[in-house]
């Protein structure tokens, strides 16, 4: 299979010039690795996978979230995308149309949990009826994260 | 999906989208005493052509044994020129080989539609005929249901689009059909000294890499490697290897989604019924899904009540406007 760079990968996943600066942003900023915090820098980093579908259904595709939040600024960008492959076989292949860009707008952190609020400010990657307002949580001492998947919760794994 | 992407991490020789099948459809023509058989390969045209190397095939059981009797064997050239197709139709012990055997019944260019004798031939890239609301399947089928975006609607593939007359799929109308393909055992692009770009040049050992007769079987029943052991397998093994597999999904996803789940018995009736993954075909009728399935069968609609028990009835998204009327019937590209 062809292998992508980020670049076209963002492409193919259709979020646009902006959304490809911003994956620029979070790959500069080394958001490939586990959690982490620089308190110096008030930066904190995360990746977290999870299978879809959960429950019954067996996992067809991976649903990673991943993140760059300025603590002190509260601001940041978080990156949601399907890939093809359950965990554990996730391939490269990012579903198109189901990938979102989300401007943070808030960070609050209490007893290592850090709570996310963000926008998607292109309303193309929205569904009809989606709220553009998303809310994360990043829980490091239980190692999880959670979102909303089409509105309904996601909890992931984060990755170290 | 129908069975698009079905295998994650495809190892080497597969890897490769141009032999990752995502449908098989199998249709009468109108007024004629004709098929209509097609392979669709390719999911999101992640490849840019079908790969010279492989060999496609069509697979026609006869006599419900679900052993392939009558094979159409489709290889290609190499995409360096202009790209050409060929279809062979093999008999019998032939059929059942891993090697493209049997007598040409057609061949030409790619993207052309040819005809020679009853036969009609298209193998190229087409809109994606298939349609779902993939997310709201991987958001778990949640109710109520939001209003539905068809993930395919702008998704293309390659499709091979093969009409027949119906004496070539046997004098029996009832027969199984389901797509294979296949990649040499060696997969060494450059060494095959013979290979001047022909679509007869062809490695002798072949190894099944995909294949598929009902939509979303392996999408929906297979979990983790089961996916691709499904895949590497043959149908006539279906019922002694995956009975368990979709037995414990029926037992349970009705349940988990609000409703009731099918009972162990009713479980394993379905599964003798979904097993063998072949479209099940009378070349007779007219009938679309479970008989053979046509173009614009909303198989996921069909699919959702039975494997959740009632508990999903629909998607909520619907044919393509793009179907044509007329050979090769999958619309145009986006």
């Amino acid at each position: 299979m062809e292998k992508m760079n980020r670049r076209k990968f963002l492409t193919l996943v259709g979020v646009g010039s902006g959304a490809v600066a911003a994956g620029a942003m979070l790959s500069g900023a080394g958001l490939f690795g586990g959690p982490s915090g620089d308190k110096s820098s008030g930066t904190f980093s995360f990746r977290a996978v999870t299978g879809l579908p959960g429950g019954a259904l067996p996992s067809y595709a991976s649903y990673v979230v991943q993140g760059n939040v300025n603590m002190a600024a509260r601001s940041g960008v978080v990156a949601r995308a399907v890939y093809a492959g359950y965990p554990g076989a996730m391939t490269t292949i990012a579903l198109p149309r189901l990938s979102q860009v989300v401007r943070v707008t808030d960070v609050r952190e209490a007893e290592g949990t850090v709570d996310i609020t963000g926008v998607i400010d292109d309303a193309s990657q929205l569904r009809p009826g989606e709220d553009a307002v998303v809310q994360l949580r990043v829980d490091r001492s239980r190692g999880t994260a959670w979102t909303r998947f089409l509105g309904q919760p996601v909890e992931l794994r984060l990755q170290t | 999906m129908a069975d698009h992407l079905d295998e994650p991490g495809l190892s080497p020789p597969g890897g490769d989208p141009s032999i990752d099948i995502t449908d098989v459809y199998a249709f009468k023509k109108s007024g004629q005493d004709k098929s209509i058989l097609v392979m669709a390969v390719n999911p999101l045209t992640l490849s840019p052509t079908f790969n010279h190397r492989a060999l496609y095939q069509l697979a026609i059981d006869t006599n419900g044994d679900a052993r392939a009797d009558i094979a159409f064997n489709i290889t290609f050239s190499k995409p360096s020129s202009a790209q050409r197709v060929k279809v062979r139709r093999a008999r019998g012990d032939d059929a059942r080989e891993n090697e493209p055997e049997g007598r040409t019944v057609i061949s030409g260019p790619t993207d052309t539609v040819v005809t020679r004798g009853r036969y009609k031939l298209f193998a190229g890239r087409r809109s994606d005929p298939f349609f779902f609301d993939l997310a709201w399947f991987l958001a778990g089928l949640p109710l109520p249901h939001p209003t539905g975006v068809d993930f395919f609607a702008l998704a293309n593939v390659d499709a091979i689009v093969l009409e027949v007359p119906n004496s070539a799929l046997g004098t029996n109308p009832d027969v199984r059909i389901w797509g294979r393909t296949l990649l040499p055992e060696d997969d060494d692009d450059d060494e095959d000294d013979d290979d001047d770009g022909d679509e007869d040049d062809h490695d002798d050992d072949f190894v099944q890499i995909e294949r598929m007769g009902r939509p979303a079987i392996n999408t929906v029943f297979m979990s983790g490697a089961r996916k691709r052991e499904f895949n590497r397998s043959s149908p006539h093994n279906d019922p002694a290897e995956f009975t368990a597999d979709v037995v414990g999904v029926l037992t349970t996803l009705g349940g988990a989604l609000g409703g009731t789940s099918h009972t162990a018995a009713a479980a394993a009736g379905l599964a003798g019924i979904l097993l063998p993954d072949t479209l099940t075909y009378n070349y007779s009728s007219g009938g679309g899904f479970l008989n053979g399935r046509r173009l614009d069968d909303d198989v996921i609609d069909i699919e959702l009540g039975i494997v959740t028990n009632g508990a999903r009835t629909t998607d909520g998204v619907g044919v393509h406007g793009d179907l044509l009327a007329a050979f090769p019937f999958l619309g145009p590209p986006h």
